[in-house]
């Protein structure tokens, strides 16, 4: 325990570095890149001194170094500043729109899980048939289709020609979603509110986009599962248990499976960022009103500290779905010891 | 019954119920929901400058002067009527008596004055549409408010119509800050006095609008609006096709525009276009210093080419800075240069020295998403154009919108594409922002003749017909000389609906009032 414990600090503590690395790129590329958020506020009709007075009003006249002491100086009191653009602080839009990011990236994993998985699982059980075959095709095609290309077609096929399922948003375009406002997170607010029909809708608009996402990163677990399946299935404990008469499904699914997850675990934590990274093109395609959408937003409009808000908080939660990670895979797995 | 066969009944089964009650979801007949890819900025009209921020405006809120929906004729609103002194700087507007603000404060005078105020000491983006004409603002009584204005203006009433002169409760708007958002007012509302109250707002997600029961005039058709803001285009067009959303208006790309307008399920309003396309040229200092060069260019410009091209003949040719069918439009560009015109071009270049072995080199700009993902096409249509002639050379460049616009306040662009929606609807809006010397300075052209200075205050304060429609025809015919600007081309904007909404009313001020949509059955 103690061991884990100080694994556990030590993690948290290398965090900061990674996090002040990350912030200290973003801070630099933002201010170098030409266009300042003072022209796109003002909307180029702005005289020189109206401008002038906006730029010290938002410090934009200091040095570059400057303005980065000042901004970390806000930071340690865990402060990250306000929009340059509209009279708000960071953590405002950013709070609005992470609940739909969560919502969208945890059901994208879920349906990535849910499909790499088994059909890894049943490809290794089917190994060197057709099935096999068309399984690993399956995972090699969906693993390099664009993120948008894939959203689009989920769009057309089940959103239009269908006409199953929405093609845009989180509710139905007749829900007025200020009713549900108490974590942001619809769900939950839906379930809160007891109204059943607009959580069903919820559910509902989140499936294109959790499919988008999950069928694009299901290939990399494919694969995965079926690698590992491959190497647990020609264990010993796997023969004995044949040897002992256990149906095969069994073998597979409950002895084997069971074992091959544990590299799978780890690679959650990685393809987490891929995640997010797919998130921001998802909510695009999907007008999904989450954190990759204020970001793109906030670029065009060069609204430096939201965009640095935002990597901030990208860097937070894939960190911390690292330790998670790493926790759990000491959890199920008691040869690993920290 | 297997364990898996168990599981996979129960994710069915799930999958049903969630489809029944998912279907059951909150459905209104009552309510119109719209769909847009434009932006809301910010919810105060004292900073707002954008079409569709103000459009939103134009249904919470209400001017002293209004349109008639669908038209340019101006008619009373919050005023009653109005009289103007015989210097014509002076207008003195009579209020409507018994009007109150959606959270029932008095309107009045005072609101009047402290609208007008405000504007003015926060100096926000639309401020120079109060702050170049208005002087000052006395309240006379309750129900009487004078404008001084620093000079006659002629298209002063059209000013009036604007969001920029809407009054707004002062005890709900801070009087010492721009207001970004709804959250930052006393009370978390917009009070106004439109047809509509703002009663939710979640920025790019949806506004949502109810009928405002103390509203003075004519009741909405449809009680509620729900405005869905989509992150683009194809997704937009999608959720049209499906019925999610009842309309759309801005913007479709020219191919969803084709295809829907085909779409027999669906209404296509297509709306003559006040918004206008045009090459600016930074006339102080860079290579089109010299009009001769600026000529040749405009010569080269075949609209009805980019027209065809880029947008598959949606929009219209555009030979003046005013557009067609507003008031004073003449068509001197296509009477002086035509279209691709390489002969007057040539002769033009060559009498300045250029030629095959040394031609006319020039980036040309543009700026690639605020204005559509056309915007390329355009470019490339219009480079293909300017070379047509071998004297020419044309290095395209670009950069996003807040580069783009601290490039043009650097004099940093030579010549560039730039667009423009009408402030107001008159055809000053559409010329002295471009030609005369102040203006001019913000819009990267840095164009100054005093001659032209001249003739913009002749027209602006001139009152009767006749004599601003010879001022705007020599405007016009110096255009072709001096080419400050090439107009391009004059868009048109669609709106799409399903068949049961009507009531669509957008005429040249590009005014969309929500009121007058109805369902029919």
């Amino acid at each position: 325990m103690r061991h884990l414990l100080n694994y556990l600090v030590t993690r948290i503590l290398l965090t900061i570095p990674m996090i002040f690395i990350m912030l200290t790129l973003i801070f630099v590329v933002l201010r170098v890149m030409p266009g300042d958020p003072v022209s796109a506020m003002l909307g180029g009709h702005a005289p020189q001194q109206v401008i002038d007075e906006q730029k010290a009003k938002l410090g934009l006249n200091k040095p570059i170094a400057a303005q980065y002491v000042d901004y970390l100086g806000h930071l340690i009191h865990l402060d990250l500043g306000d929009s340059m653009i509209f009279n708000e602080k960071v953590s405002s839009p950013i709070l609005d729109k992470l609940p739909a990011t969560i919502e969208l990236t945890l059901f994208g994993l879920l349906a990535s899980l849910g499909i790499g998985i088994p059909l890894g699982a049943y490809a290794a059980r089917r190994r060197r048939t057709g099935r096999d075959y068309g399984i690993r095709v399956y995972a090699n095609v969906v693993y390099c289709i664009p993120v948008f290309w894939m959203g689009l077609l989920l769009q057309l096929v089940f959103g239009v020609f269908l006409g199953w399922f929405p093609i845009s948003g989180r509710t139905g375009p007749r829900v007025d979603i200020s009713s549900f406002t108490w974590s942001g997170f619809y769900i939950i607010d839906t379930l809160r509110a007891g109204d059943m029909a607009v959580f069903g809708d919820v559910l509902w608009h989140l499936v294109l986009p959790a499919l988008t996402l999950g069928i694009v990163l299901s290939g990399i677990f494919v694969r995965l599962t079926r690698a590992n399946m491959l190497d647990v299935l020609k264990g010993d404990y796997i023969l004995a248990a044949r040897a002992r008469g256990i149906p095969e499904r069994r073998v597979v699914y409950n002895h084997g499976l069971r074992n091959a997850l544990i590299p799978i675990v780890t690679m959650l934590g990685l393809q987490f960022s891929l995640l997010l990274a797919g998130a921001i093109l998802t909510e695009s395609t999907f007008s999904w009103p989450g954190m990759g959408r204020l970001l793109l937003e906030r670029i065009y409009l060069r609204d430096y500290p939201v965009i640095q808000g935002v990597i901030i908080v990208y860097t937070l939660f894939v960190s911390f779905v690292s330790l998670l990670v790493d926790l759990l895979y000491a959890a199920i797995d008691p040869r690993v010891k920290y | 019954m297997k364990k898996l066969s168990v599981v996979v009944l129960s994710v069915l089964a799930a999958g049903v119920l969630l489809f029944v009650v998912a279907c059951g979801g909150t459905k209104s007949v009552t309510t119109l929901v719209y769909g847009t890819t434009d932006k809301v900025t910010k919810m105060d009209p004292a900073d707002a400058y954008d079409i569709h921020t103000w459009e939103i405006f134009q249904n919470i809120s209400a001017g002293l002067l209004m349109y008639t929906p669908g038209t340019a004729t101006i008619v009373p609103g919050l005023a009653t009527a109005y009289t103007v002194n015989a210097t014509g700087d002076v207008y003195t507007f009579t209020l409507r008596k018994g009007v109150k603000f959606s959270n029932g404060d008095a309107f009045n005078a005072q609101a009047v004055k402290w609208s007008i105020d405000r504007v003015i000491k926060l100096n926000g983006d639309p401020a120079a549409l109060v702050t170049q004409y208005v002087k000052s603002v006395d309240v006379v009584d309750d129900n009487t408010v004078r404008f001084n204005l620093k000079g006659p203006v002629s298209y002063f009433p059209a000013l009036v119509a604007t969001p920029t002169y809407f009054p707004m409760d002062p005890k709900v708007y801070p009087a010492d800050k721009i207001v970004q958002d709804v959250n930052e007012l006393t009370g978390g509302e917009i009070v106004a006095l439109g047809p509509y109250r703002l009663t939710s707002f979640k920025r790019d997600e949806q506004a949502v609008f109810e009928a405002n029961p103390k509203y003075w005039g004519k009741e909405p058709n449809i009680k509620k609006i729900i405005i869905r803001y989509f992150a683009d285009a194809t997704t937009m067009r999608l959720a049209l096709e499906k019925g999610e959303v009842d309309l759309t208006f801005k913007s479709m790309l020219p191919s969803d525009i084709k295809d829907l307008s085909a779409n027999a399920n669906l209404t296509t309003y297509p709306i003559p276009g006040q918004q206008i396309r045009y090459l600016c040229f930074e006339t102080s200092q860079s290579v089109f210093k010299n009009k001769i060069l600026r000529q040749a260019v405009a010569a080269l410009v075949n609209r009805p080419e980019i027209n065809q091209k880029v947008f598959l003949g949606q929009n219209a040719p555009l030979y003046s800075m005013i557009p067609a069918g507003m008031s004073y439009h003449t068509e001197d560009f296509k009477t002086v240069f035509g279209d691709a015109n390489v002969a007057a071009a040539e002769k033009l270049l060559t009498g300045l020295g250029y030629s095959k072995s040394k031609p006319f080199k020039f980036d040309l700009w543009y700026t690639p998403s605020h204005y559509g993902d056309t915007e390329v096409n355009m470019a490339e249509v219009l480079k293909a154009e300017l070379e047509t002639t071998p004297l020419i050379k044309v290095t395209l460049k670009n950069a996003e919108w807040a580069t783009y616009k601290k490039q043009w306040d650097q004099k940093q662009m030579p010549v560039f594409l730039l667009g423009w929606y009408p402030d107001y609807v008159d055809p000053d809006d559409y010329t002295s922002p471009f030609a005369q010397t102040e203006g001019s300075k913000g819009m990267g052209i840095y164009f100054s003749d005093k001659a032209w200075d001249d003739l913009f205050l002749k027209e602006q304060g001139a009152t009767d017909d006749a004599s601003r429609n010879a001022t705007f025809a020599q405007i016009q015919k110096m255009w072709t000389d001096d080419v400050p600007t090439v107009p391009i081309y004059q868009g048109n904007l669609y709106v799409f609906s399903k068949k049961n909404v009507t009531g669509v009313n957008i005429g040249a001020t590009l005014i969309f009032n929500y009121s007058e949509l109805k369902f029919t059955k």
